[in-house]
């Protein structure tokens, strides 16, 4: 009888699908935190670059811009949750767990974005505090190093994407 | 005692609104503060100090634009709903997309703005247009964080 009454307020408050919603809220959030973490921390070390050498403004800006990309596999991963997850979640033999399990997997994108972005954020705020120096050559080698740290949060979505697949959500 | 749908739809609008006070507040210290360093040493940059540390406020202003939607548009839709279910605990979901945005890109608009800040007596104040630049990049994570919280509401056809 308690068991079915906790049910009952269980179903109240979330579903299945307003679970899986929360993953993928969360997944968006940590890109969404990582991204302006990283774009901080770029942009702070731009302006100290830029009052040395206002040539460096382009460079500072493309290498600044860089850590937005995070936000973009975030609102991959959310509009996947929403579009093919949610829909899926109700037919499978254990709803609740399954709605878990996506918000696992929400928080292990959501951190893979995170840090990744902020450590991106920082390897190009190296990058920019060498642009005067090199008079703007270490930007190609400055993105090629960003790449690096930008494959760990695709390596994110991927691997979310490949878990809710073994978890037959996708 | 159940929480019903409307008032979790509410409890999330105001933690939308929260992240966004919270980063606004942090923000604006952090740029607060190297303006008061600047200020002690060269009075005269006074108007570009507080043009400086007055934009991560917008993060509180953005905060509340969601509050509205949530309080005006996604609880009267919950109301009239036959079975809400767990469309009050979705729109939680969401407004933690919205208070993650608005916190982070508050502080980062700070030490953005308190770079820019520092460097103005080195720049005689011509910093000011490129720190606006570069605090652009980050306010337009907060845009974003706005712009998704709406798509993933209709999404879910609360809007």
């Amino acid at each position: 009888m308690s068991q079915s009454k906790e049910e009952l307020k269980a179903k109240m408050i979330a579903d299945p699908s307003s679970l899986a919603t929360l993953g993928g809220g969360i997944a968006l959030a940590g890109g969404l935190l990582g991204s302006s973490w990283g774009i901080g921390l770029a942009a702070s070390a731009g302006i100290a670059t830029i009052s040395q050498d206002h040539r460096q403004l382009k460079n500072v800006i493309i290498l600044a811009a860089i850590p937005m990309s995070q936000t973009l596999y975030g609102l991959i991963i959310l509009i996947i949750t929403l579009r093919v997850v949610a829909p899926k979640i109700v037919a499978m033999p254990d709803p609740v767990g399954s709605g878990l399990a996506v918000v696992a997997l929400g928080v292990m994108a959501a951190v893979a974005f995170a840090t990744s972005a902020a450590y991106k954020g920082s390897v190009l705020a190296s990058g920019i505090a060498f642009l005067p120096k090199t008079r703007g050559r270490i930007l190609t080698n400055c993105l090629m190093l960003a790449v690096f740290v930008e494959l760990i949060a695709v390596l994110g979505v991927v691997f979310t994407i490949l878990a809710l697949s073994m978890l037959g959500l996708m | 005692m159940t929480i019903g749908a409307e008032s979790l739809a509410a409890v999330g609008g105001a933690v939308a609104l929260a992240g966004g006070l919270g980063g606004a507040a942090i923000g604006m210290a952090i740029a607060g503060y190297k303006g008061v360093a600047t200020l002690a040493e060269q009075p005269q940059y006074l108007r570009s100090v507080i043009i400086l540390a007055a934009i991560p406020m917008s993060c509180g202003l953005y905060g509340l634009i969601v509050l509205i939607i949530i309080l005006t548009v996604v609880v009267p839709k919950i109301a009239a709903m036959p079975d809400p279910g767990g469309s009050g605990f979705a729109v939680v979901a969401c407004s933690v997309i919205a208070a993650c945005a608005f916190a982070f890109s508050g502080i980062s608009l700070g030490s953005v703005c308190g770079s820019g800040i520092s460097s103005l007596i080195k720049t005689r104040g011509q910093i000011l247009t490129n720190a606006l630049v570069l605090a652009v990049f980050v306010e337009l994570i907060a845009v974003l964080g706005v712009v998704f919280t709406i798509l993933a509401l209709t999404m879910l056809g609360l809007m």
